[in-house]
């Protein structure tokens, strides 16, 4: 026994001796050790490092590194002015000593911004985010040429061509932009694809393309209403640029003059705060042989990455103006927050502009019985008392 | 300490731009005042305040890593900033030194970290860091307490929380 208890001894000498060399966060002091943490640029070898002991977790949490990795990975992550978890037990009360309070503040901190950081790593699929246009710089025909239809992927619908029309410029250095809402106040965008629009019904099949493209995403000053989003009768009023806050602006990507789906691949994943994406078109390259003047066409817009409701979420609504991040980490559709995925609402009214569009379209060409076509083009809830009545005709 | 006397010393450095470093065990290095004020900020501080003419005394740097972290200097001071149609390949070369540097066994990293620590040499700091961060990448939880000998000192339950918490980073 006493052997036993010598020799036990003598392990746990060895054992902390060693300690002092290796466990670095003893050994280098808090300056060289935050050096060490701040070199890692992989949330999961943060996350990883942060559970190994009591020491290290403390050491991680109270200098905020997952927050700063957050913004090295995305610098439009500072502009979040705090980030609070929202609980479904709200009754929880912070009692104890200031301290206490303060940590535990820290370690929420730690929480929100660790579960942010993977996210914008995260190498799942990415989808279109996009939801709504808001608006286009100019439209030379409304709505025959909305950019509505850069919602539709193909250049044609029912046998009609389907894109957007810049209003025309006799100086090519004219910009125009195309400004979306996404699904999602947030979401991490990796890509965007823009397919140039080709005159296919113009004589030598023009392509309305532009040398440069640029991005810039972020927030709107006004709440978004349905009045500021494009309708058939509304080419949306809200695209005005000082009614947004741009978080990021991207580099200038150089467009190919062709009418394929052309990727542009950010350099970096990008945090969208606020669910506002504008595309612009810099340097106009056709001119339309008819009118001598430089047009922009663009068939079809997507914007790749991933929404990160309904875990977090944004919050605008403080006075001060302040973006505070919200974490739900409690999967609770309940609380899901507003922008929440809305992707069947978001196709729906695309795909009636789209057929609506085509009906105006036989109508100007006076091929169609006016009457058949206001019906059809009534809006939808008529269709049920039209059903009753069909029903009805083998009763007479 | 089998080294010139101090005086001596004094007056040869001051002649041939040298300084005298005094490691924490006691050996003397010789080296060119410029290459190591440009790279060490305490050492060009201990130079501005009148050290010039004597040992500068590094209590807790030890020789071998004080050997190398003057290697460093030099190396980067005849190297480093140096603008010019040479740059790119000094480039080259200063990062094929800086690579060999971060070769070096743990315990001599670990001295190399506090050595750059106390002399404030940034850019030797960095580059061990780093080196220790890269030490770090991609192991589990378990791996990265044995590698840098850290005990779990966490309760059952505690650790169960922490692995919850942290779950999607352990796969």
């Amino acid at each position: 026994m006493l052997m036993g208890e010598f020799w036990g001894l003598g392990v746990r000498f060895r054992v902390s001796a060693m300690e002092n060399c290796w466990d670095f966060l003893q050994w280098l002091g808090p300056d060289a050790s935050t050096c060490v943490f701040a070199s890692l640029d992989d949330p999961s070898d943060l996350v990883r490092a942060s559970a190994v002991s009591r020491s290290w977790r403390r050491f991680v949490i109270a200098n905020g590194f997952s927050r700063s990795l957050c913004r090295r990975i995305c610098p439009e992550v500072s502009n979040f002015t705090r980030a609070v978890e929202v609980s479904s037990s709200a009754m929880n009360q912070e009692v104890g000593s200031s301290t206490a309070v303060e940590w535990e503040s820290l370690v929420r901190e730690h929480r929100i911004y660790s579960y942010l950081c993977r996210c914008l790593v995260s190498p799942e699929g990415s989808s279109d985010c996009i939801d709504r246009c808001i608006g286009a710089s100019s439209t030379d025909n409304f709505p025959d040429e909305s950019i509505e239809n850069t919602l539709e992927p193909s250049d044609r619908v029912y046998m009609r061509p389907s894109y957007w029309s810049s209003g025309g410029e006799a100086d090519p250095q004219v910009p125009e932009s195309l400004i979306y809402r996404l699904g999602s106040d947030l979401c991490v965008v990796n890509e965007i694809k823009i397919q140039p629009f080709k005159a296919f019904f113009q004589h030598g099949d023009p392509i309305y393309s532009v040398k440069f493209v640029r991005f810039r995403m972020g927030n709107s000053k006004l709440p978004l209403r349905s009045e500021n989003y494009v309708t058939d009768e509304n080419e949306g009023q809200a695209a005005a640029d000082d009614n947004f806050v741009w978080t990021y602006i991207s580099p200038e990507f150089p467009m190919l003059q062709e009418s394929v789906l052309q990727s542009f691949k950010l350099p970096r994943p990008v945090l969208c705060i606020g669910g506002v994406v504008k595309i612009e078109l810099l340097g106009r390259v056709q001119k339309q042989a008819m009118d001598g003047l430089y047009y922009i066409c663009v068939s079809h817009v997507q914007v790749l990455g991933r929404p990160l409701s309904p875990k977090l979420a944004l919050d605008t609504s403080e006075a001060s103006g302040a973006s505070v991040l919200k974490y739900f980490p409690v999967d609770s559709s309940s609380v899901a927050p507003n922008g929440a995925s809305r992707d069947d609402e978001a196709r729906e009214p695309s795909r009636w502009h789209a057929f609506a569009a085509t009906l105006r379209h036989l109508r100007a060409g006076g091929a169609w019985n006016q009457a058949i076509l206001n019906t059809l083009l009534r809006p939808v809830q008529f269709a049920e008392e039209d059903d009753d009545s069909d029903e009805e005709e083998p009763y007479a | 300490m089998a080294t010139t006397g101090a005086s001596d010393g004094a007056s040869a450095a001051k002649k041939e731009g040298l300084v005298t470093l005094m490691s924490g065990d006691g050996e003397i290095f010789e080296v060119e005042a410029a290459a190591v004020a440009a790279l060490s900020v305490t050492i060009r501080h201990a130079i501005e305040e009148g050290f010039g003419d004597r040992p500068i005394p590094l209590p807790i740097v030890g020789a071998r890593a004080l050997a190398l972290a003057v290697e460093y200097c030099r190396k980067h001071h005849s190297l480093g900033g140096g603008a010019g149609e040479d740059s790119a390949a000094y480039d080259d070369e200063l990062r094929a030194f800086d690579h060999n540097l971060a070769k070096v066994d743990r315990d001599t990293l670990f001295d190399l970290i506090e050595a750059a620590n106390y002399l404030e040499i940034e850019g030797l700091l960095n580059l061990m860091c780093r080196t220790v961060a890269e030490m770090m990448k991609g192991k589990s939880v378990e791996e990265l307490r044995r590698t840098f000998d850290v005990s779990n000192d966490y309760t059952p339950e505690e650790e169960e929380e922490v692995r919850r918490e942290v779950s999607w980073a352990l796969d």
